[in-house]
């Protein structure tokens, strides 16, 4: 095998496995916007700030990493049930660009919260396998990647039971679908919309440790590009769409790296912004989306 | 006038309209009646280009309309209500009008004046048809702040002030009380007596039976029956088909 | 006195970009493409002036037919993908002009200075302004000229069939159309006359602020430009320069505060969208002021 192959398998690898964070967060975005048709712009840095949450006690209690994990779930779902109170429980139903700019709003405050209280500096973030190498042929498998990936895959499948198997996945779908009728049979909107959002946060939570283990710091100059990210796995695997979300974040993740590998870092968002034009325009909704724009 | 011929619609395994034939007269109002789903506003929706039909043609005044987007078949001079009212709520009474006013003839001389301009022409028109539909009074309200029979006749105004030869009418008087339905009888018939072509789609079976001069009865999304109202009424399959419902 | 020219001057250029939205915005469609036009506006203009030696009108011209020109060019392959889809797709095209300028290289040397775009090392030296003399009260004169202007031409389209128009395809497309409103004519002029006035808004900016990097023109400037309509409402003209002095007030005004101000700026936007949500001009204000101002039932429809 010629030594391109070789590196061209590699960068797919690890986009592959990296990819896997983009599809939490883009599972995120979906998922909020198929039960409220509406878009939470301070989704990812929900997850960001859960995540800081979780080195605040590391810091603290030089804990274990599970424990700095656990605090960074539980916080990000909290302020996900901050976001739904403050920019979405009080708004008019009809009317997606109010809560639009108040989760725009929303992450302005977080990020400069968390600026604020870290002076604007990255800091370093613990990586419980960060030193871990795995071979596999000619193929390297970063530690830190395969852990994001098997977590990430352990999240998606606890959603699809959750979405799936409990009653209040049932009326989770039953709102996306027909949030009328839902309510009609006595399902309660607001709760719902306020589990979506605390369960959504957790995730973002998850997404943000893995992130933050990966590249090894974490930084306020995080959120934007990461918001960006979500938004575009999530549109670009059809709003709504959870495994639509999962297939076009490990896609972004590929093209990420690949082109990386082929054009360097400043040509590297140029052709996935390209791509996704394109895409966008010959295919409007989505790699599984059903309907078609809103 | 309009002539449908084999029209048929599928959405996925659905057919939601079979091979429909129907001739729209010149200057008359034909009912289209049927139970629900039974196709009537797929129809609407098909001549008026807001889908393309799976199979058939539809004419009007000898040209082929088939699959025009809908500001063309409107300039082309067919024009449509909505079943669930579709106004343009965050504007007045009187913009709604002045929206589809002059929308038949894009481009060409005068484009200025048509897009830019108001002139006294144009104005006393949109006020004709505001008074014509009872509305003059409420030309400053906003369309959302109306009453629910005001906003289906203002639906019926917007349409007129495009001066459409052809109006296709998805169930004019759905939720309208008595009176309300009285008059607007009386606009039809006053439409057709100033030369417009109508075509009724309603539920409401005493007045298509007292406007209509000829009434066609869908079912499954085929046509079923068709003719003078009273031997329709008659007709068995049409009562197979109503069975159960109110006449 | 300085200040509040070169104040007034910032204004100016958050108007133009609000106003830039605000138009697209009509129409329904919320569009993250205004700071890409506003970057080619900006980096066209000051090449026209620093390295091509045009005079300061052309080149301000030159900057918004290229944000135009752009603007019609996004439109088409646009329409084919609305509300959220839009969002992203826009946002892709201006990363896209981004990137572009991060690596475009087109320098010339004048003496001992480097002028021209430089890849990331930015475009340095459009002194127009500066060679030329002029105060911070003419630069301000000169580009509160463009924006009164183009509020004076986006007041009268409001108020003109045109106007409604976009509004009626903002409210409803299908109903729209089956008036016979061409959905595509109306979104693609919406795209241009936005692309116009963006890029009219970076050819200004970049005389005023002699040198451009691309970072400034990201995402942070697209959302931006979309909030000053939606925080100001889009009932008429006045909404977005109500959004520009509501942002404007809170960036400016609670400087006092210090570093707290920052995190007041996210609460006070969240808490403006509860109390408004359609913004602060919205139609139903517009709407109540005009039947208070225009009481004379024959002047009632005259205007709009």
């Amino acid at each position: 095998m010629t030594d391109l192959a070789i590196d061209v398998v590699q960068q797919l690898l690890n986009g592959f496995l990296f990819g896997s964070s983009y599809a939490l967060i883009g599972i995120g975005f979906t998922m909020i916007f198929g039960v409220m048709d509406k878009l939470n712009l301070a989704f990812a840095v929900t997850g960001l700030a859960g995540a800081y949450t979780g080195l605040l006690l590391f810091h603290l209690t030089r804990g274990p990493f599970i424990l700095v994990f656990l605090m960074a779930v539980a916080a990000a779902g909290l302020i996900g049930l901050v976001i739904e109170l403050a920019c979405f429980r009080w708004m008019p139903r009809d009317y997606p660009l109010a809560p639009l700019m108040a989760t725009m709003g929303m992450l302005f405050f977080v990020d400069e919260v968390v600026s604020h209280a870290t002076h604007g500096r990255p800091m370093a973030f613990p990586a419980p396998m960060g030193q871990v190498m795995m071979d596999v042929g000619p193929w390297l498998v970063r530690g830190d990647l395969g852990f994001m990936f098997l977590v990430s895959l352990a999240v998606m499948g606890a959603l699809w039971a959750l979405v799936y198997k409990t009653r209040l996945g049932l009326a989770t779908r039953a709102v996306s679908q027909q949030p009328v009728a839902a309510q009609l049979c006595g399902i309660g909107l607001t709760r719902v919309n306020a589990a979506v959002f605390i369960i959504t946060g957790m995730v973002g939570g998850v997404a943000g440790t893995l992130i933050g283990s990966a590249v090894g710091n974490l930084s306020p100059l995080l959120s934007l590009p990461l918001t960006v990210k979500g938004l575009v796995t999530a549109v670009l695997g059809g709003l709504g769409s959870i495994p639509g979300a999962i297939v076009a974040g490990l896609l972004l993740g590929i093209v990420e790296y690949e082109a990386l590998y082929f054009f360097g870092i400043g040509y590297r968002d140029m052709v996935t912004y390209l791509l996704l034009f394109a895409f966008l325009v010959f295919r409007p909704g989505g790699l599984f989306g059903q309907r078609v724009g809103r | 006038m309009l002539a449908i011929e084999r029209l048929s619609k599928q959405f996925g395994g659905v057919k939601a309209v079979q091979h429909v034939d129907l001739d729209v007269r010149q200057n008359e109002i034909l009912g289209l009646i049927g139970p629900n789903g039974s196709g009537k506003s797929t129809i609407v929706n098909l001549v008026t280009g807001v889908f393309p039909p799976t199979e058939g043609r539809v004419r009007f005044k000898d040209g082929d309309i088939t699959g025009w987007p809908p500001h063309r078949v409107l300039a082309a001079g067919v024009g449509r209500t909505f079943q669930s009212i579709r106004l343009f709520g965050g504007l007045t009474v009187w913009q709604n009008l002045w929206v589809a006013q002059n929308a038949q003839s894009e481009g060409g001389r005068g484009v200025l004046r048509r897009w830019l301009a108001v002139d006294r022409a144009s104005m006393t028109k949109i006020e004709a048809t505001l008074e014509f539909c009872r509305l003059l009074d409420k030309k400053d309200e906003l369309a959302s702040n109306l009453a629910f029979g005001d906003q289906r006749r203002l639906e019926l105004a917007r349409t007129l002030a495009a001066e459409p030869d052809l109006l296709l009418l998805d169930e004019p008087a759905a939720g309208m009380n008595a009176a309300e339905i009285e008059d607007l009888r009386e606009r039809l018939l006053a439409l057709k007596r100033r030369g417009k072509t109508i075509v009724l789609i309603e539920h409401h079976m005493e007045l298509v039976m007292t406007v209509a001069e000829r009434v066609a009865v869908l079912n499954f999304g085929q046509k079923i029956a068709e003719g003078r109202p009273a031997a329709v009424q008659d007709d068995e399959r049409v009562r197979e088909a109503y069975l159960g419902q109110r006449r | 006195m300085e200040f509040y020219f070169a104040l007034a001057t910032l204004f100016g250029f958050r108007i133009l970009l609000g106003l830039s939205a605000y138009v697209v915005i009509l129409t329904g469609q919320i569009s993250m493409a205004q700071a890409g036009f506003y970057a080619l506006g900006a980096y066209t203009a000051g090449a026209a002036t620093a390295l091509w030696g045009w005079p300061i009108v052309p080149a301000v011209l030159l900057g918004a037919i290229v944000g135009a020109v752009f603007g019609f060019l996004v439109g088409f392959p646009a329409l084919r993908v609305r509300g959220l889809f839009l969002v992203i797709a826009t946002l892709a095209f201006t990363e896209i002009v981004r990137m572009v300028f991060l690596n475009l290289k087109y320098t010339i040397r004048v003496g001992d200075r480097t002028i021209g775009p430089a890849a990331a090392e930015g475009f340095r030296g459009i002194t127009y302004y500066f060679e030329n003399g002029w105060s911070s009260l003419q630069i301000a004169g000169f580009t509160w000229l463009f924006v009164l202007a183009v509020l004076l031409a986006f007041w009268l389209m409001d108020r003109s069939r045109a106007g409604v128009v976009l509004r009626a395809v903002g409210e409803d497309e299908l109903a729209a159309s089956s008036v016979g409103i061409n959905l595509t004519a109306a979104k693609v002029s919406a795209m241009t006359l936005g692309g116009l006035v963006a890029g009219l808004a970076g050819a200004l900016y970049a005389h005023y602020a002699t040198y451009l990097s691309q970072e400034e023109f990201g995402v942070l400037l697209a959302s931006f430009a979309v909030a000053y309509p939606l925080i100001g409402g889009t009932g008429s003209v006045l909404g977005p320069i109500a959004g520009v002095l509501f942002f404007s007030l809170l960036i400016d005004g609670l400087r006092f505060l210090g570093d707290w101000r920052n995190l007041l700026f996210g609460v006070l936007i969240v808490a403006m969208m509860n109390v408004r949500p359609h913004g602060i001009i919205d139609v139903r204000l517009v709407r109540r002021l005009a039947a208070l101002l225009r009481p004379a039932p024959k002047r009632a429809y005259a205007g709009d």
